[in-house]
């Protein structure tokens, strides 16, 4: 590719939208886990076979876990539609049924979130789903109802009835979408089938009572173009993603007080979950005098149970890219690393490749765009070290050395990777930063509560009904993300708690869950927003074990430099196996409040500081269970851990949360 | 002091002929037998079998040293390859470990020669991090993810799978150097949970049931190879 200039990127924001029919398959490390290629493998194949014209692409993922593999079609006469659990034979059949006979397939269909309350004009097919946990499934009831009623009044050939696989809402009873325009029915009743076929289908007239018109909860700033362009595509990035078009708006008409002026407006806090704001970050380091200054896009996710970074990376790059060159510009610097763990390869491929694209098209290296700004970027491996997440073991970790950690201050905005002024940020962060100077810093405040703005994403698993990435606005409460964003709990159990912010982050039981999201109110519970992992626990899953399971990663994550941690996580490890073993003493629960405080206190830096708090957050509200293994003693542990490996028949285990 | 024993009268043993002609496994099954037959190695079996080996270790040595140069060009080419760069010693770790599956010992020594870094100080930060490996792998590599939504989803109980069918404890190598089991934290797939990595390919979704499927698979396209 040639390199850009300043005329040429404006002119692609003039350009059309891309071709008109198109079939899309999500490809990232999960999707290809549960078999994408094979399936973009048989759409390819198939659709030689038939000599079809229209053109098949490989995007990245919208993070639709429980579905992988994802694949959304755009084919003429039919309206655009996601497929979930696409198998090679199921890809086939899409080609075959949905794009050359015009007809959906059955029970594979995602329904969209965007939901209309008006019927623009006539309905073409039908969605139906029973989403209640009943005993009993009546989809298929309702399918054969509408199709029935259809058939009396002579209607039947013109509207196709289809079972879906999921339609974004839960417990809802019987939903049904009618298809272009999107308006959805919900808690239909078996008498309700013929007002929807006599008024919707064929007046078009709008059922008030049975309308859906609650808002999609979800608002995808970060995630907005993750599912929709190639990530390996400069050329997709800039024809349908609007990119670099804040970067170049930056350039030509920006100094940089006045970029770090509109992230001030837009009140974006670092998303790695310390929540410092942003635009004092860069302000800071922007206000040191050096001849060199770096940027770090810290994209080391070191929390087990979040993949919301991979999957920006794996699924638009250049996007994080732009705001590592725009938050470079606000600083002065000329120089950026990417600090990416080496779990994640496909996500250092895609940068890697990104970066190159990048070069080539003049985008990264001497006067960008002609403005005079130099910016490139370099990658650096982790090594499978925690720690590293932490800014100042990350900058040891780039300098080569072992990941320890330093006091602070000074700040790596006053003296960071080789003594020189540094600004780390996250991916979430920096995938915000272009969406923000596109739109405007106020667009973004706009989203969001007071002092917690914008949105967050959240990587919802464990035992959730279905798993997946959410993007809300904060103040949305957990509650609304756990249940009507993604379905509720696996096999309808009754929930216990929802644990966020990973091994520094703490438990939320049950009557906590109505608490909206911000970075106050969960550190007010005794948790913390975290990097965005937030899993889901039903009653079969023990506070005592969760609580170990995250102390032995501190202790084994410990970089050893600081006494605190190095000897109180380990201390309070003995303890916790001692207690889940049956051999606790009363005074074990005090004992390990006092080694959580002088953790807190004492320790070097955030793991050290925040290991302790899921101890302290599982002694807060479940301090019973600890209790019953102090009483219960060994009888008592040898059967909670025959309950934990399955042998023994699982009862609830009904312990009541305390304050 | 145990007296000398002499084998019993009468016995033929191997003859020193015999043994020469032995390569490694069935001399093994040669020491093994004399031992069943009489409770212990004669003397004179053992001094005929050490003066062979000594043989062939002096051979393998000389052949060692032979690679060295081998080494040492490798070493070279990983750090002119990283050498304007800063801190590049994480990197040329990783390019190391992807050539040869782990960090042995030779080359780390000759990392240290070409960069002038001291030993202890290259160790120091191979240790340090958890992805470098001091041993080599085995030919395949079995890994299970036990990052929280995996634990949650009983990865404990595929850990368990995987120990029986293989035979070896995480971190561990089956003795004929086959499969390699190891434990790691969180590869990001956690929508997919409880997820495994079998020769750097991903599965979702792993049930106790799969994972003799999984081990069985990678036995037979070995086979077939």
């Amino acid at each position: 590719m040639n390199p850009i200039t300043h005329e040429k990127l404006a002119a692609y924001a003039m350009v059309p939208p891309g071709p008109a029919e198109w079939i899309r398959v999500q490809l990232d490390t999960g999707g290809i886990a549960a078999g994408a290629e094979g399936v973009l493998e048989a759409i390819r194949n198939k659709r030689d076979e038939a000599r079809l014209s229209l053109s098949v692409h490989r995007v990245g993922s919208v993070g639709y876990s429980y579905a992988d593999p994802v694949v959304e079609v755009q084919s003429a006469g039919m309206p655009r539609t996601m497929y979930g659990r696409v198998c090679p034979g199921v890809a086939a059949r899409i080609v075959q049924e949905h794009v050359q006979q015009q007809r959906l397939l059955d029970d594979h269909v995602i329904a969209t979130r965007k939901r209309s309350t008006v019927l623009g004009g006539p309905i073409t097919q039908i969605l139906v789903k029973d989403t209640g946990t009943g005993s009993s499934d009546k989809t298929e009831f309702f399918q054969f109802s509408l199709v029935e009623e259809m058939r009396r009044r002579g209607v039947s050939d013109r509207v196709q009835v289809v079972r879906a696989l999921d339609m974004g809402l839960y417990n809802e009873g019987v939903v049904v979408q009618l298809l272009p325009s999107a308006v959805t029915y919900a808690n239909v009743l078996a008498p309700d089938v013929a007002r929807i076929v006599s008024e919707s289908l064929a007046e078009g007239k709008v059922l008030d009572d049975l309308l859906w018109s609650d808002p999609d909860l979800q608002t995808r700033i970060v995630l907005r173009n993750c599912g929709e362009i190639d990530p390996d595509s400069l050329e997709d990035y800039l024809r349908n993603a609007q990119g670099y078009q804040a970067l170049g708006r930056v350039l030509a008409g920006m100094q940089p007080p006045d970029v770090v002026a509109e992230m001030k407006t837009s009140g974006l806090r670092g998303r790695g979950g310390a929540g410092f704001p942003t635009w004092l970050k860069w302000q800071l380091t922007a206000n040191q005098k050096s001849p060199q200054k770096y940027v770090i896009c810290n994209a080391d996710e070191g929390d087990p149970g979040a993949f919301m970074d991979r999957s920006v990376l794996e699924s638009d790059p250049h996007t994080v890219l732009e705001g590592m060159m725009i938050a470079a510009y606000a600083m002065g610097s000329t120089m950026g690393y990417f600090y990416i763990r080496a779990e994640y390869p496909k996500a250092v491929e895609r940068v890697q490749r990104a970066i190159e694209q990048a070069r080539a098209a003049g985008l990264l290296g001497k006067n960008i765009l002609g403005s005079g700004f130099s910016f490139d970027a370099k990658i650096r491996l982790g090594a499978g070290a925690f720690v590293c997440g932490e800014e100042t073991a990350l900058i040891a970790s780039i300098e080569g050395k072992r990941g320890s950690p330093s006091p602070r201050p000074p700040y790596p905005s006053v003296r960071g990777l080789w003594g020189h002024p540094t600004a780390i940020n996250n991916v979430e962060t920096l995938a915000s930063v272009p969406a923000i100077l596109l739109r405007g810093g106020a667009w973004y405040a706009g989203h969001g509560t007071e002092p917690s703005r914008g949105t967050k994403v959240f990587a919802v698993t464990g035992k959730v009904q279905n798993a997946q990435l959410v993007e809300v606005p904060m103040g949305t409460t957990l509650r609304q993300i756990v249940y009507e964003i993604c379905g509720g709990v696996l096999d309808g159990k009754e929930i216990k708690a929802v644990q966020t912010g990973g091994p520094s982050g703490g438990v939320i039981p049950d009557k906590h869950l109505d608490t909206p999201v911000s970075y106050e109110t969960l550190q007010q519970l005794g948790s913390i927003m975290g990097s965005g992992g937030m899993l889901v626990m039903d009653q079969h899953d023990s506070m005592v074990d969760v609580a170990k399971f995250y102390l032995r990663f501190c202790v084994d994550e410990s970089c050893g430099k600081c006494a605190p941690c190095r000897i109180g996580g380990y201390q309070m490890l003995q303890i916790l196996d001692r207690i889940s073993r049956g051999r606790g003493a009363a005074e074990d629960l005090n004992t390990l409040r006092r080694i959580c405080g002088a953790m807190q206190k004492a320790s070097l830096c955030g793991l050290g500081q925040t290991a302790p708090n899921p101890v302290l957050s599982t002694l807060r509200y479940f301090i019973d269970e600890y209790k019953a293994y102090i009483e219960g003693g060994p009888s008592y542990a040898r059967k909670m851990s025959r309950l934990q490996t399955g042998e023994a028949p699982k009862e609830n285990l009904k312990v009541a949360a305390t304050s | 002091m145990t007296p000398h024993i002499s084998r019993p009268a009468g016995e033929a043993g191997p003859k020193a002929a015999d043994i020469a002609k032995c390569d490694e496994g069935a001399l093994l099954e040669l020491i093994d037998e004399v031992e069943r037959r009489h409770g212990y190695v004669p003397r004179d079996i053992a001094e005929e079998v050490n003066r062979l080996l000594e043989v062939r270790l002096e051979r393998l040595r000389r052949i060692q040293g032979k690679l060295d140069t081998t080494i040492r060009r490798d070493v070279q080419n990983h750090v002119a390859h990283w050498r304007d760069e800063e801190g590049n010693l994480i990197m040329i770790l990783h390019a190391i470990q992807n050539q040869h599956g782990y960090i042995p010992r030779e080359v780390a020594m000759e990392l240290s020669r070409e960069l002038g870094v001291k030993l202890a100080r290259i160790y120091e930060v191979i240790t340090f991090y958890h992805y470098f490996k001091l041993q080599p792998p085995g030919q395949h590599n079995v890994v299970v993810c036990n990052g929280t939504a995996c634990y949650l989803k009983g990865s404990g109980e595929l850990i368990n799978e995987v120990k029986t069918r293989l035979g070896v404890s995480e971190g561990q190598t089956t003795p004929d150097r086959k499969f390699h089991f190891d434990v790691v934290r969180c590869i990001g797939c956690c929508g997919m949970s409880p997820a495994m990595v079998v020769d750097g390919k991903t599965h979702g979704r792993v049930r106790s049931a799969d994972v003799s499927g999984l081990i069985e698979q990678v036995k037979k396209e070995e086979a077939k190879a």
